[in-house]
């Protein structure tokens, strides 16, 4: 049964953006997303005119509560407009362990780097 | 010196289409990169580029959906649902030549506005989209041989 895939493993896994803007969030201590610290900082960078896709999906995983978020003061730079800080709720960081756990198992017994049978 | 900013109209535009929720936050995060990175670099002009680019980038079919422009929506589908309703009685009641057939057309655009009043009631779920998609192309198909006929007529 080594070559049988359960697709609830794949069906609840985080989608690879998903799962890099968690990431990104757990590792920046202040959770400032979206700002160019942190897509700089994070690694987290997009083309530019996709930054779209950076909040829509910071919205989509609040609502799935995986992520909480907060605002504070603005700085001079951003003429005093309130930024707003993200950070993993225990749910996302639960999720997170999870895909990649899913990840695994679903790897195992695969060599990788996966070779061409064609 | 004071601090370059991208110009007024255009941060307003994005304002317009952003929820309430961003309204702030969004339009802080640009300005910030903008003053701090991208206008340094780049000069004003082509900062200013950058910044339709990324104000471009965030407006998307939801937030076009999303308040001001659902109340503006939600506006229209009730003004058309009444006019297409105002157009069935009053066929009915005057019965000229054809006055099915245009009760007809009348009661289509009544059921699409309607339509789009649930699309926008529930959210957007699939099932209203699809209606709401089919009803449109539905309501363009009639306009379309509407037009057809009428610019035949006048060429007869």
């Amino acid at each position: 049964m080594d070559n049988v895939y359960n697709v609830d493993i794949v069906a609840g896994l985080l989608g690879a953006f998903e799962q890099a803007v968690l990431l990104t969030v757990w590792r920046l201590a202040d959770g400032r997303l979206g700002s160019r610290h942190s897509s700089r900082s994070s690694g987290l960078s997009h083309p530019p005119g996709h930054r779209g896709a950076v909040y829509a999906t910071l919205d989509r995983l609040e609502a799935k509560s995986l992520l909480d978020s907060h605002l504070e003061e603005g700085t001079p730079a951003r003429a005093g407009r309130l930024r707003r800080y993200y950070h993993l709720t225990a749910e996302g960081v639960s999720a997170m362990n999870e895909s990649r756990a899913a990840l695994e198992r679903m790897w195992r017994g695969a060599k990788w780097p996966l070779e061409s049978r064609a | 010196m004071s601090a370059k900013s991208p110009p007024r109209w255009l941060e307003r535009m994005l304002v317009l289409f952003l929820h309430s929720r961003d309204r702030e936050t969004i339009p802080g995060d640009l300005l910030e990169e903008y003053r701090e990175e991208q206008q340094p670099r780049l000069g004003s002009i082509r900062a200013n580029v950058w910044y339709a680019r990324q104000s471009l980038s965030l407006i998307s079919f939801w937030n076009i959906l999303g308040p001001p422009m659902k109340r503006l929506l939600i506006g229209i589908s009730v003004f058309t649902a009444a006019a297409g309703a105002w157009l069935a009685v009053m066929e009915n009641l005057l019965k000229h030549a054809g006055y099915l057939e245009r009760t007809f057309i009348a009661a289509a655009i009544v059921i699409q506005a309607a339509a789009t009043l649930l699309f926008l009631a529930f959210d957007g779920r699939p099932i209203f989209r699809a209606l709401v998609s089919t009803g449109s192309i539905g309501i363009v198909l009639f306009g379309a041989s509407a037009i057809q006929r009428i610019l035949k007529a006048s060429y007869c």
